[in-house]
């Protein structure tokens, strides 16, 4: 199993910087989920991985080795591309052959690996196909299994299930995490779904302009967002702007549609700060205006009335949109929902739990 | 039957033109062709192989068969080992200069080599410059037989006037490798020459077949170059031979069916042997990633390789000017008076000056059956779905594998003693052999020009109220106009140097084109050459001018139109 390390790596592609001072190190035998919006860098950097770019600054540690100036046919990573890129003159068998044909392998052990190969991913009786007589699905799984034969020391895919369609996407996410399972090897993965990378990673990295924003778990940057970009990046949020007022075991945010407490917030963040409170739309918890009482609004804690803008009716869950005094839109999410919350128009309560919204500093306007 | 109508856009305009297409494919290629077969394989008595059996048990006839298919082969042998690394440097690398560079690789084009062969022979005949530079210097002391029996000195002037056209189909195909392809096999481990060999080659093979074939067929079947150096041993020259003498010898059919087969035959060889496949590139990845700059000294390298071909090239083009401004030229390296005055000549000599006024009423009048014809098919094939698409398809693309010489063979032998024989006034039969030989350029400029052009444009403007005819005139044509213009600059200037057809169709010399008028003016002594050559030149502008207009149109997809 393999670790690998960018320390302070950039790269630079035309006009931009695609990867921007990039440091990351990635555990052995990790499943690692690169994840950003497109255009983030994300596929730059898993390409400086398999050596296709050179870093301008900064190097690649493959084990402490540095890689940065190793050409790609030497590093030994296995590569699952986005459109696959099997040769179209090469039978299935050949394509998976081919890694094991440059290693020199021997013909028998060739003929068990590739075989192997093709069986872990259920392909072995298509061998003599060609690449263009194969459905998507099929391809991918090929693709797959030519990066895997070669046992390399990483495994890099890029948006490997961005071609398929939704049902097919599912079952391969399984398969992918089950392989990964069994074969015990580093991967890293790039995609934008971040479905994808919330139900199969080890940990994700978030990617802006070319440099990572947050590393953590899946349930560590669901939960615990530390940039506004992150928390609506993963899973969608409510983001209310607010001035931080208190910083004690609860913070204490004023916003222009009520007083908000919330138990977790970003760190060094200072009394009086700009700040926003995120709150996920599931978490939201919607009430007709008249049962809150006769209490002012503005003295309603963690209480923001508004009125009902829009609704979606999904069959598992139902959305509404609820447009608050000061201008500002909350969604609430209600999930098995038998019997319909409010109509369009209505007046309602917005309630929200303490411990479900996340205090993040507000981010300087992007360039 | 009605789901047959269903399956098809077959409205009775539709039909009409179909028609009249079918009519003209099988006036002017189909008719043509079959009665040159079986003008080889009916006698008196019926039918007969006897023609094929004295062309095979005759040595002389065999060798000269055999003599065309070395040519072919030899050039495009060379052509593609000269080509290869061109395309390599150019399209892999970045460098300043690079449109430059390009630019000059496709200059020998702009040069038919019937005219190079005259300026060839004056710098490498027995007395000719290069002895005469060897012999002053002291390198040789015998002057050198280059152009020995004829044979090299025809594969150079081919290899040098055909390899832009091998260039831009490898080009071309290196460029349409998908670069994830490439990559993919690096991360597997493959570089260098294994790299090449394994994947990127393999998927040029479809391209490069398309350029190879091309050149193969235009080299074994080209009439003007051994006509001037007198290499009288090939197919085409024997074939134009015995053009005059049909009636009494029909052992020509023969020969132009030799020819057709031949040309099948390695079509479908090379077919075979290369990949017919064309492989369908799935979505492209990071395309820019292949091409990588250039080191300076490896920019220093592609100057050198470039320049130096280049150079090579020109040399044709410069003996020709040469010989044009030559007032004395007589056992000296260079000419040793300089005289601008053919140039005038050109426009006063009655034979020069007969012949380019009718090179250009039958190019322009060619040129407009090819627009008429090109659009129309190119639409039909497009946007319509109408029956015996593939057939019109392989007929509209029939004429880049048929050799002019059998066009030009099949027109005299099938129209004589019609209304349109060629003895008599070969005027039509010039201009529908011009127009047949480029069409399928036309077609394919247009086609080019409809597919890059999305429907929805003109649905949008039917679903806004126009008629079909109307979206036709000012949606779709205003859009596809720039391919139409490249199309037909091209096919004009082609028709003004088409050699084969003109040699064979005009017969008399008051309907000589131009290609006709050097030919003979280089027969006749005193200043025949000379004016020759500056005609030759005033051809070499013209085509050097529309070839760069048509590149303007075209630019990087140039190669799309010199394939089969």
């Amino acid at each position: 199993m393999t670790s690998v390390k960018f320390d302070g790596v950039t790269k630079v592609l035309g006009e931009s910087r695609a990867v921007d001072k990039l440091t990351l190190d990635i555990n052995p035998g990790e499943l690692f989920f690169l994840l950003g919006p497109s255009g983030c860098g994300k596929t730059t950097a898993l390409r400086l991985v398999a050596g296709f770019y050179i870093p301008d600054e900064g190097g690649i540690f493959f084990d402490g080795r540095d890689q940065s100036r190793v050409p790609p046919h030497k590093r030994n990573t296995g590569m699952v591309f986005q459109n696959y890129a099997l040769w179209p003159h090469m039978d299935v068998w050949n394509n998976v052959a081919y890694g094991l044909k440059m290693r020199h392998v021997p013909e028998d052990e060739k003929r068990k690996r590739v075989s192997r190969a093709l069986e872990t991913v259920q392909m072995l009786t298509y061998a003599d196909r060609l690449p263009n007589q194969l459905s998507g699905g099929q391809q991918q799984r090929i693709a797959l299994a030519r990066a895997l034969v070669i046992e390399p020391d990483v495994v890099l895919l890029d948006e490997p299930l961005s071609n398929l369609d939704a049902q097919l996407r599912l079952e391969m996410r399984a398969q992918i995490k089950e392989i990964h399972r069994k074969i015990d090897r580093t991967m890293i993965y790039v995609t934008h779904d971040q479905a994808e990378a919330l139900s199969m990673a080890d940990r994700i990295g978030v990617m802006r302009s070319g440099q990572i924003v947050q590393v953590g778990t899946p349930r560590q940057l669901y939960m615990r967002p530390e940039s506004a970009f992150v928390a609506e990046f993963i899973g969608g949020t409510n983001l209310l702007p607010g001035r931080l007022e208190e910083i004690g075991d609860l913070l204490t945010v004023k916003t222009p549609a009520g007083v908000v407490h919330a138990l977790n917030g970003v760190k060094d963040m200072a009394r009086g700060d700009p700040v926003l409170c995120s709150v996920r739309p599931e978490s939201v918890r919607l009430e007709p205006a008249e049962e809150s009482g006769d209490v002012p609004p503005s003295d309603r804690i963690n209480q923001l009335t508004g009125d009902v803008e829009s609704i979606m009716y999904l069959g598992d869950s139902e959305q509404y949109s609820v447009r608050l005094a000061d201008g500002a839109l909350v969604r609430a999410v209600e999930y098995n929902p038998a019997v319909k919350k409010a109509e369009i128009g209505d007046r309602v309560v917005v309630k929200i739990n303490a411990q479900d919204v996340v205090v993040l500093p507000q981010e300087e306007p992007d360039e | 039957m009605s789901s047959w109508l269903h399956r098809h856009d077959l409205s009775p305009a539709n039909a009409a033109v179909l028609l009249f297409l079918w009519f003209f494919f099988i006036a002017f290629m189909l008719y043509p062709l079959s009665y040159v077969f079986s003008g080889a394989f009916f006698t008196d008595e019926g039918f007969s192989l006897i023609f094929f059996k004295l062309m095979l048990s005759s040595s002389n006839y065999v060798a000269i068969l055999a003599n065309s298919v070395n040519l072919g082969l030899a050039v495009t042998l060379f052509t593609t080992l000269l080509s290869l690394p061109l395309a390599f440097l150019l399209v892999r690398y970045d460098f300043p200069g690079k449109g430059l560079l390009n630019g000059l690789i496709l200059i020998p084009m702009v040069l038919p080599p019937f005219v190079g062969a005259i300026g060839m022979r004056q710098l490498l005949a027995r007395f000719g410059s290069i002895n005469l530079l060897l012999l002053e210097m002291g390198v040789i002391d015998q002057p050198i037989d280059w152009l020995g029996g004829g044979f090299w000195a025809v594969v150079l002037l081919e290899v040098l006037h055909l390899y832009p056209i091998m260039y831009l189909n490898l080009a071309a195909a290196l460029a349409n490798v998908d670069p994830n392809l490439e990559e993919a096999a690096k991360n597997m481990g493959a570089s260098g020459f294994k790299l090449f060999r394994t994947v990127t080659f393999p998927l040029m093979l479809p391209g490069y077949f398309a350029g190879a074939i091309i050149v193969f067929i235009w080299a074994f079947t080209d009439l003007g170059t051994p006509l001037i150096f007198e290499y009288r041993d090939v197919i085409a020259v024997q074939i134009f031979n015995m053009v005059t003498d049909l009636h009494q010898n029909p052992m020509g059919y023969a020969f132009v069916v030799a020819v057709i087969v031949l040309t099948l035959f390695f079509f479908y060889l090379s077919k075979r042997l290369l990949g017919s496949t064309r492989y369908e590139m799935l979505g492209r990845g990071h395309v820019a990633s292949a091409v990588t700059p250039a080191s300076p000294s490896l920019t220093v390298l592609i100057y050198t390789v470039v320049l130096g071909i280049s150079a090579l090239g020109i040399i044709p083009h410069l003996g020709v000017f040469l010989t044009s401004i030559t007032g004395r030229w007589f056992l000296s390296v260079l000419p040793s008076e300089y005289t601008f005055r053919f140039y005038s000549e050109v426009f006063s000599h009655e034979l020069a000056l007969l012949s380019i006024k009718n090179s250009l009423f039958l190019s322009t009048l060619s040129t407009l059956i090819d627009i008429v014809l090109g659009v129309t098919i190119a639409y039909l094939l497009a946007r319509k779905r109408v029956p015996g698409r593939s057939v019109l398809d392989m007929l509209a693309m029939l004429p880049l594998a048929l050799p002019g010489l059998v066009i030009a063979f099949g027109y005299v032998a099938a129209f004589s003693a019609t209304p349109l024989d060629a003895r008599i006034n070969p005027v039509p039969l010039l201009v529908i052999a011009y127009a047949v030989r480029r069409l399928p350029y036309m077609v394919r400029a247009a086609y080019a020009g409809f597919q890059q052009s999305s429907v929805v444009l003109e649905e949008a403007a039917m679903n806004l109220g126009a008629s079909p005819l109307k979206t036709l005139y000012q949606i779709t044509f205003p859009l596809v106009f720039a391919n139409l213009v490249a199309g037909a600059v091209l096919s004009f200037s082609f028709a003004m140097l088409e050699v084969s057809d003109s040699l064979i169709l005009a017969l008399k010399e008051q309907h000589y084109p131009i290609t006709k008028a050097i030919y003979a003016l280089l027969g006749r002594i005193a200043d025949g050459p000379y004016i020759a050559s500056a005609m030759g030149m005033l051809g070499l502008l013209l085509l050097a001018g529309s070839l760069f207009l048509a590149g303007r149109f075209f630019s990087r997809r140039m190669g799309e139109l010199f394939r089969a």
